[in-house]
């Protein structure tokens, strides 16, 4: 009994020694896998960048790094541009982002894996989660309101109004 | 995230974008113009509106289709447009297995699928007049088309049913129409073709697709559904789902990733 | 009186053959070069989690990865388990039979441990990371996931198979029942190897993880396959072993004398065991370890069995020219570990039968080698005559403590009297064999008169 006691014992502190190592790595080695050189303005987060409890797949540094830098495609008001496509564990990750007027105003995962079930599972999670942390950062920006069907009455009080307002 | 949206930015030609706002259908429709087009384009899809209330109001003593429920008129004496939306209505019935109908109650009432099928059609009218981006949000359920700006696309909030003023998700995207269902607004309205009572178990569900008909009847129909549309939201095919319960976390489809956003858990 | 020394000279009984004429070394692996290897593959293992694995955080990632560590390790301990069991040669003669079976078995409970760990955390760590629930995140695994059913089913299978080789379970067991369940190990390895590939992290998307990976299964499979199946065969088809003769000793004990070609060539060292079958109706079936009782010439094999339950009972009964498979020679209590001059021999029971090989043939000079045998009747003492005779012949001591210890009222075999019945005891090699409550105390009352741990060689046949 001594023995499987250790050995349990031995095993779980082994576990965390190995674990801990690799977490401390990950706030020192990690940094944003696509060269996005465009301005973010205040307190955007840079595009690609994971919250700590995403997994590695959906934006990890990976083992392997294909070739490419930013690629830019402007138009007057908005320019975007594209990270380089990093591999990770499952497959290849890439992500786009639209900046105007030095906000970051939209987010576009390319490219992820999507082959197994697991991915899909944490994309369902992970990518929507990416894109409103990084639109989050600055206020909601929407052009119009959906909810349960308002009356006339309702509508008075709802944030459509407040939007129609807002532009007449 | 914060309910109210700054003012949208001005178009690259400088203009200001053209909204206006109609109430028509028991409801206000707001319209939002992102391209420069002739006004005589909004007024026809204005017009439109109307004309869809005028024949389908079940408010109105004298519309069709109250005079059809009532047995003065037979569907042939109605407009062809009266025939197409009975008959989307028996498809739509068909595809949500008989949450969706046009007969609750035993009454007449095709609105749920009228409203969006108007909308739809009024954005096919601007879209024809020149509008290539626009949206139109009638009453929450909104057709939208091309993209708020360049390189931009449209941003709808969705209503969080228990935190007024709040948003719950923000979808986005080109050429998709939004349409929103549930208990929170309107009260206890939509009833369970099964149970016969009303539906109670889904807050608010929002389903995004590409053309406005289909995705408000299935929102309905979801609705109406409860818990179970889990399942059966997941078998339509071009249709991502967010749906608020009365009780417990928010839940999505798996397509939802490719238009919206989550709440971020805390 | 318990104790004797029977010094007459006597005729060599005829049964007594010549030690064989001394040849080259055969392999044995140290234990610790063994153990060694195992730990620094074990580290390797590791390694590749840690060269593939770039970060870890939050909390779901913590538990999949402690998931996947926990399933490289149960991946590489299972192989090495078998290995263990492969009954590779070198490592039989060098480390022994019973060692060996004993880490098996360790290893096997730490084994089925990861094993467990692995399918709790993974499942645990994907839930956590997908915002599911553990239920539903378990179906969506079992059905989803190419090859986890399998996997999932292997699991069960070495749960089973742990529990019903333990202790309390195996007690109550036939041995041919647990061992016959025992294989189904085999089924289970075959069963999870797949899903190692199909959704381990670290051989997804990793060739050169995966080919040397299964060349270290492979090679496991080939190591098994050679020396359990094919040389067994090879050895029955170039010895043709069979009864030449069986001796009655004395009551209820037989010596089987076996005859073959080529004998020379199995190398069997005094002290060896073989698993024997006979081939005959009642007992081709079973498979039975005995020592052999003589050193093996080029002719001649001799087992001496007591009769202590069915088996033994019908080989006195063989008639001689029956079939005789033998697996073997096994066991590392052999001359090659010896390390002083002086050297002790103490057995009792059946453990008698390879001292009384050790005891004619281990190198050591007149008044250097000490045979203590201990019995609790008289009845019991088996090869009586032949022992008298080598004592004499080689001017080695040899003393009977006859005797329970119930009815003496002491322990023969305490510190106190071994010291005196063997004058610097401490400076001897011991060789231990007999009933494991024997053997236990002996080892005590060893190491409390002074023999240092390195220098009591011991053989247990609880295998």
């Amino acid at each position: 009994m001594r023995r499987a006691a250790l050995a349990l014992v031995a095993t779980v502190v082994g576990l965390v020694l190995l674990l801990g190592f690799k977490s401390h790595s990950a706030t020192s080695t990690a940094s944003p896998p696509a060269a996005v050189s465009a301005p973010t303005g205040s307190g955007s987060s840079s595009s690609g960048s994971s919250r700590s409890g995403s997994t590695s797949g959906s934006s990890g540094t990976g083992s392997s790094q294909s070739g490419g830098t930013a690629g830019q495609s402007s138009t007057a008001a908005a320019t975007k541009v594209t990270g380089s496509s990093v591999g990770t564990h499952y497959g290849p990750v890439q992500v786009q982002v639209t900046v105007a007027n030095k906000k970051i105003t939209a987010v576009s995962v390319l490219q992820y894996p999507t082959s197994t079930g697991r991915d899909q599972q944490i994309n369902s999670y992970a990518i929507p989660v990416l894109k409103s942390e990084t639109l989050s950062a600055q206020n909601a920006n929407i052009d119009m309101v959906s909810g349960a069907t308002y009356t006339s009455l309702g509508y008075i009080k709802s944030l459509q109004s407040a939007l129609d307002q807002a532009g007449l | 995230m914060s309910g109210v949206a700054a003012v949208p930015g001005l178009l690259p030609t400088g203009r200001l974008p053209t909204r206006h706002v109609e109430h028509v259908m028991g409801t206000v429709v707001s319209f939002d113009l992102r391209d420069e087009v002739a006004p005589t384009v909004l007024t026809d899809a204005v017009e439109w509106l109307h004309r869809v209330d005028r024949t389908f109001s079940t408010y109105r003593s004298d519309s069709q289709i109250s005079r059809l429920d009532r047995g003065e008129l037979t569907a042939a004496d109605c407009d062809a447009d009266v025939r197409s939306v009975l008959a989307l209505g028996s498809a739509l019935a068909k595809a949500s297995r008989g949450y969706f109908t046009v007969r609750p109650a035993g009454r007449l009432d095709p609105s749920g699928v009228v409203k969006g099928w108007a909308i739809e059609r009024a954005s096919d009218i601007l879209r024809a007049g020149g509008s290539a981006n626009h949206a139109v949000n009638g009453g929450g359920d909104i057709q939208l088309a091309g993209e708020a700006a360049p390189g931009q696309p449209w941003r709808v909030g969705i209503a969080h049913p228990h935190q007024p003023g709040e948003l719950v998700t923000v979808v986005s995207g080109r050429d998709i129409a939004v349409a929103t269902s549930g208990t929170a607004e309107r009260g206890d309205h939509i009833v369970n073709p099964v149970t016969g009572r009303p539906a109670t178990e889904l807050a608010s569900i929002t389903l995004v697709g590409r053309d406005l008909t289909t995705v408000d009847a299935y929102a309905t129909a979801a609705a109406a559904m409860g818990n179970a549309a889990r399942e059966w939201v997941l078998e339509l095919d071009g249709i991502a789902a967010f749906a608020v319960p009365a009780a417990g976390a928010p839940w999505w489809s798996s397509g939802w990733a490719a238009v919206g956003s989550v709440p971020v858990a805390a | 009186m318990a104790t004797w020394t029977d010094q007459r000279v006597r005729p060599a009984p005829r049964a007594v053959v010549p030690p064989p004429s001394p040849r080259p070394q055969p392999a044995r692996s140290q234990p610790r070069t063994v153990l060694g290897l195992i730990a620094l593959g074990a580290i390797a293992v590791v390694a590749l989690w840690w060269l593939d694995t770039p970060s870890v955080s939050g909390f779901g990632d913590w538990l999949t990865n402690a998931g996947r560590i926990t399933g490289l390790l149960a991946g590489y301990a299972v192989v090495i388990l078998l290995a263990l069991m492969a009954r590779i040669p070198a490592m039989e003669r060098g480390i022994g039979t019973d060692r060996l079976a004993r880490w098996h078995s360790m290893g096997g409970r730490y084994t089925v441990s990861l094993v467990v760990a692995h399918a709790l955390l993974i499942t645990w760590g994907y839930a956590v990371t997908a915002h599911t629930n553990v239920a539903s995140q378990t179906a969506t695994l079992l059905t989803s996931y190419p090859d986890v059913l399998m996997a999932t089913v292997a699991g069960v299978l070495f749960v089973l198979v742990g529990a019903v080789s333990a202790r309390a379970a195996r007690a109550r067991l036939r041995y041919e029942t647990w061992y016959h369940l025992h294989f189904y190990t085999y089924l289970a390895v075959a069963l999870a190897f797949s899903h190692q590939f199909a959704v381990g992290a670290d051989f997804m998307t990793n060739l050169p993880a995966r080919l040397l990976w299964s060349a270290l299964y492979a090679g496991v499979a080939a190591l098994l396959v050679w020396h359990r199946f094919v040389t067994p065969v090879r050895q029955a088809l170039r010895h043709r072993l069979r009864v030449a003769a069986v001796h009655r000793e004395a009551p209820g004990v037989v010596s089987v004398h076996i005859t073959g070609r080529h004998l020379d060539e199995l190398a069997a060292e005094p002290g060896q065991f073989f698993r024997w079958r006979f081939l005959t109706r009642d007992l081709w079936w079973s498979s039975n370890p005995y020592s052999l009782s003589a050193p093996a010439s080029a002719r001649l094999l001799r087992i001496t069995v007591k009769d202590l339950g069915d088996h033994s009972a019908a080989l006195a009964r063989l008639a001689p020219g029956t079939r005789v498979f033998a697996e073997g020679p096994y066991g590392a209590f052999t001359a090659a570990r010896r390390s002083r001059p002086k050297v002790l021999l103490l057995g009792g029971g059946v453990g008698i039968t390879p001292m009384r090989a050790l005891f004619e043939t281990l190198p050591a000079g007149p008044g250097d080698l000490t045979l203590v045998y201990r019995a609790s009747r008289p009845a019991d003492v088996v090869l009586r005559r032949e022992l008298d005779a080598i004592a004499a012949r080689r001017g080695a001591q040899l003393h009977y403590l006859l005797g329970s210890r119930a009815k003496l009222g002491y322990d023969p075999l305490d510190a106190r009297r071994l010291r005196a019945l063997v004058p610097d005891l401490a400076a001897h090699d011991v060789y231990l064999c007999g009933p494991d409550a024997m053997t236990e105390a002996a080892e005590r009352s060893l190491r409390a008169a002074g023999v240092p741990r390195s220098r009591i060689h011991a053989e247990s046949f609880q295998l």
